[in-house]
């Protein structure tokens, strides 16, 4: 409007003043000005006032229900959903830093290419023709594919990876990472496999139960579920009429577990097997707990050199006695196999022979037993982490060049296993590499393609819950909270859409988007605690609820016991020579770090680890006796060395750890996976041997003999407790 | 000067030690809901260290017989606080509505005088201005402000909460039910072992609670009268 005067505005001007008052005059609701924000808020946000959208935590697979607030179309408060059968409101540390992976500094912002593995040069695609590039490699690569998931995987994504597989004729996907290896996931599920022919994950009833015997099973820590055995452990302290249960810890290096049992028994390493046997061997010997118990003992219970057992324990035969009686007499006692024993060469074994003692004590499907997951319906099932071999034969495959290319996602094998796994060789025969990852981690900086994911408050999903706690059949849902943060890319999407050009696949997937499945594999689901007639209402339900489940527990019958004698355990060997390597290693997954993913989140590498109070480092927790003898005291840095490798680290001395074992977190010691996490402690994974258990579980991490030498360094530890000597008149008041 | 019953609430917060396993979702919790900026490796081994919660740990015992004991320990919110007479311009001070120990970040000048009187150390004081390496600004409470370098800062019971529940109470003319205000802390702790409510509410949780068998205050001797209740760990003997 060049020409526009003086003269023409007041023209315009009077007019519309004429228009204004001529309106007013007629329509009452046009006297009101309309002001129009240039841009318009969704409908649901107003300034100041929070939404709060339900959705599934995937920090780990545990399937924890979260509500998330929303201020303004942001993100800033994640916490447990208080209707969700697992976490029942509450959430752990993991699980409320999930807000720093969405806004994490150094998230992947849109599709990238590597001209050169391990350049860190990455450079920014179009996402058409990363997709285009994707199609073009898979559709060339056929059935010569190899598909990594890991614990963040959503089950919608593992189904659908799944169906890839089988439709062109591939392996199915390995659903393996450290969090599964290190919790054991798999030496579980194969030893209820071969005691109930049922390859399930129980759960065990810790909120009603009175004697607990749990054999190195961090449950208030790290194990399968802390926040659903943390509100169990809540109610355990709390029964009616006062009583407050007895909680007995098996384990070499005292745990938050062990920290709030009635007893810590400072086990050897590997000899939890051996003390379940002389467990049993003394009930059936003895005859504790009445006559059925007794006998069933009897049945069960090998040949075992009860002296040997309870030197392991460093006790003496009678207060072995003690607690074998404890546990037979009590109304519900429950024993528990925990992680650390997975990790040892027999570790399938040693879960059964744990197991045997709630088969001995009758805590088969009963309150405050064991509890074994009921059939969620509409043939949804929760996916199961593979077994080590499996991973050993896709390692395999790569090496031999049969997988022209991998995609990875929710998993990060180069850290995940350990080095003489042979990772990086394996990738190195691959000819693309795809990481679907959030972070730059270990190996997306061998990968070619980069095609972020959305991270799960940005992304659709279920989990299938397992195990179910409460023996209640659980689908948990998982939805976008938030916009994306970048130009990331549904990594469903991606498949379905690089499938529709793929003749083998089209018709295995032919849905428009993953929403389209989601909801079709839902609304299958009968009517849950949720209501709603028809599949509509209940698909809303199941998002705003945060899942599908039934409204009252289905009660399942005890399995059928396939074990009808005694469970023969290997002895447990060790790598390396007790001379030469003088210490037993404990290697155990960081309370906040979990298995490593928990590194790049400054909210958990700040905050203390709860028994050492030590935050961003790596340390070795040492006896202070061992460490007198060694001449070593908090601060110096030393060298541990295995027949596998070695990794320094800080001496923290440690009151409740055996003389002859040293343990080390796992959770840092990370070349990539962002600023927080890159160059910051150790691997304890290095001084771990590659072999399988024999039941090909899992890799040996817990039989490894270490040494220690003295480096001339010394690194102030990062610790939150006082180190001042209070002095002998110090009481602690509590 | 004693409290005495007279107006507004009385916000006490129930700590049970034999449920506290000091997992430390309420140390992460409190930094979300309560913009606290994450201390460095350097920043703690300095003892700078800033949460507004921390889980103590105390060896009890030697090795085999060894035990470790969590205190989760935060501001006691004193009836007879000794960071408020200390303050020179008033930024600690008392709210007679909520009987919380109140800070003003906006009126402290940064003595430190009340972190010094504090006996529960729970005072923190910002050396430097906070840092969030960006876009992770975006997870910052809006209805709590980001306290700049030279100001005292300490747990405040999630005041913002509380404002938020009862403005919600009186837009809805009903009075404040139990069990509706609950500070981030005692939402995320898995094992219940943290309970909030207000004392002089006849009918909540914690004036039921209240005495208990279990029951000691942290320092009581120096008469701070803080409204936090801790209840001794238990104990399950073997075998006898």
């Amino acid at each position: 409007m060049t020409n526009f005067t003086r003269r023409d505005f007041l023209k315009v001007g009077a007019a519309g003043t004429a228009t204004a008052i001529l309106a007013g005059c007629s329509q009452e609701s046009e006297r009101w000005v309309t002001l129009e924000p240039y841009v318009r808020a969704p409908e649901e946000q107003l300034a100041g006032i929070p939404s709060w959208y339900a959705s599934t935590c995937r920090m780990c697979p545990a399937g924890c229900g979260i509500i998330v607030r929303i201020m303004n179309g942001r993100a800033v408060k994640i916490e447990g959903n208080p209707e969700h059968p697992v976490n029942r409101g509450k959430l752990c540390a993991r699980g409320q830093a999930g807000l720093q992976l969405l806004y994490n500094p150094d998230r992947v912002t849109g599709a990238a290419r590597q001209e050169e593995r391990g350049s860190r040069k990455f450079k920014a695609v179009a996402w058409n023709e990363a997709i285009n590039t994707l199609y073009e490699k898979l559709s060339a690569a056929g059935s010569a594919i190899g598909i990594w998931l890991g614990s963040s995987t959503s089950a919608h994504l593992h189904d659908l990876f799944a169906r890839y597989a089988e439709a062109v004729g591939a392996p199915p996907p390995v659903y393996y990472d450290l969090y599964t290896g290190l919790n054991g996931y798999r030496a579980l599920l194969d030893a209820n496999a071969a005691l109930f022919g049922q390859a399930a994950l129980p759960t065990y009833n810790v909120a009603r139960a009175d004697v607990i015997f749990s054999f190195g099973a961090d449950f208030l820590g790290t194990w399968l579920s802390a926040t659903a055995y943390g509100v169990e452990f809540g109610q355990f302290r709390d029964q009616p009429y006062g009583k407050r249960g007895l909680l007995v810890q098996f384990e070499p290096k005292m745990s938050v577990t062990g920290a709030k049992a009635d007893r810590w028994v400072p086990i050897r390493p590997g000899a939890e097997a051996l003390v379940a046997q002389a467990l049993l061997r003394l009930i059936a010997d003895e005859g504790y707990g009445g006559s059925e118990r007794a006998e069933r003992a009897a049945r069960l219970a090998g040949d075992v050199d009860l002296d040997e057992a309870a030197a392991a324990c460093e006790m003496t035969r009678e207060e072995l006695a003690t607690l074998a009686r404890l546990f037979a007499e009590a109304q519900h006692p429950l024993a528990i196999p925990g992680a650390a024993l997975a990790g040892t060469g027999n570790g399938t074994q040693a879960v059964a022979v744990v197991q045997l003692l709630n088969i001995v004590a009758g805590m088969l499907s009963v309150p405050g037993g064991v509890q074994f997951p009921p059939e969620v319906p509409a043939g949804l099932t929760a996916p199961q982490p593979s077994s080590y071999a499996e991973v050993q034969a896709l390692l395999e495959r790569m090496k031999a060049g049969e997988v022209r290319a991998l995609l990875v996602h929710g998993a990060n094998p180069v850290y995940d296993l350990p080095p003489e796994a042979g990772v990086v060789e394996a990738l190195q025969r691959v000819e693309t590499i795809v990481s679907f990852n959030p972070l730059v981690d270990e190996t997306a900086v061998l990968a070619d393609y980069l095609l972020p994911d959305r991270v799960y408050l940005e992304g659709w999903g279920y989990t299938v819950v397992q195990p179910a706690f409460g023996g209640m059949p659980a689908v948990s849902s998982q939805q976008p909270v938030v916009g994306p943060f970048h130009d990331v890319r549904s990594t469903a999407d991606v498949l379905l859409t690089v499938a529709r050009g793929i003749p083998a696949a089209a018709a295995a997937l032919p849905w428009t988007d993953e929403v389209a499945f989601i909801k079709e594999r839902i609304t299958a689901l009968p009517k849950g605690a949720q209501g709603g007639e028809d599949a509509e209402v209940r698909w809303a339900r199941f998002l705003q609820h945060g899942g599908w489940w039934p409204e009252t527990a289905p009660g399942s019958a005890p399995p059928e016991l396939a074990a009808q004698g005694p469970i023969g355990v290997l002895p447990t060997t060790y790598d390396g020579d007790e001379a030469d390597y003088p210490f037993y290693l404990h290697l155990y997954p960081s309370v906040l770090l979990g298995d490593g993913r928990g590194a790049s989140l400054p909210w958990l590498q700040s905050a203390p680890d709860p028994l050492t109070t030590v935050a961003w480092q790596t340390w070795a927790e040492i006896n202070p006796v061992t460490a007198e003898a060694l001449g070593l005291k908090d601060g110096d840095v030393v060298r541990v060395a295995s027949p596998h490798g070695a990794v320094e680290v800080i001496v923290y001395e440690f009151p409740a750890i055996r003389p002859d074992t040293i343990a080390i977190p796992v959770g840092q010691g990370h070349s990539d996976s962002g600023r927080y996490a890159r160059e910051r402690g150790a691997h304890a994974l290095q001084l771990v041997g590659a072999a399988a258990d024999e039941a090909g579980a899992n890799f040996t991490w817990a039989n490894v003999r270490v040494k220690i030498t003295k480096t001339e360094r010394q690194q102030a530890l990062a610790r939150l407790e006082s180190t001042i000597d209070p002095g002998p008149d110090v009481h602690v008041p509590f | 000067m004693a409290e005495e019953r007279q107006q507004g609430h009385k916000w006490t917060m129930i700590v049970d030690l034999d449920k506290c396993t000091g997992c430390q979702a309420c140390v992460v919790a409190c930094h979300a809901e309560n913009n606290v900026p994450s201390p460095s490796e350097d920043e703690i081994i300095r003892g700078r260290a800033n949460h507004w919660i921390r889980i103590e740990r105390y060896w009890e015992g030697e090795y085999p017989n060894v035990k470790a004991r969590f205190l989760p320990v935060f501001c006691q919110q004193c009836g007879n606080a000794p960071c408020e007479p200390v303050c020179p311009v008033y930024a600690s001070y008392h709210s007679v509505e909520e009987n919380l120990n109140v800070q003003v970040y906006n009126r402290c000048v940064g003595t430190r005088y009340c972190g010094n009187n504090c006996p529960y150390r729970v005072r923190i004081f910002n050396f430097w201005a906070p840092h969030f390496d960006p876009p992770l600004e975006q997870q910052l409470n809006p209805d709590v402000t980001v306290r700049g370098p030279g100001v005292m800062e300490k747990c405040t019971f999630c005041i913002q909460r509380i404002r938020r529940a009862r403005e919600q109470a009186n837009v809805e003319g009903r009075p404040l039910e139990d069990g509706e205000v609950q500070p981030a802390c005692v939402q995320s702790c898995p094992t219940d072992a943290l309970i909030f409510g207000d004392k002089w509410d006849e009918n909540s949780r914690v004036a039921k609670m209240i005495p208990h068998e279990r029951q000691f205050k942290l320092l009581e001797h120096l008469g701070t009268e803080p409204a936090v209740y801790y209840l001794k760990g238990g104990e399950t003997h073997v075998g006898e």
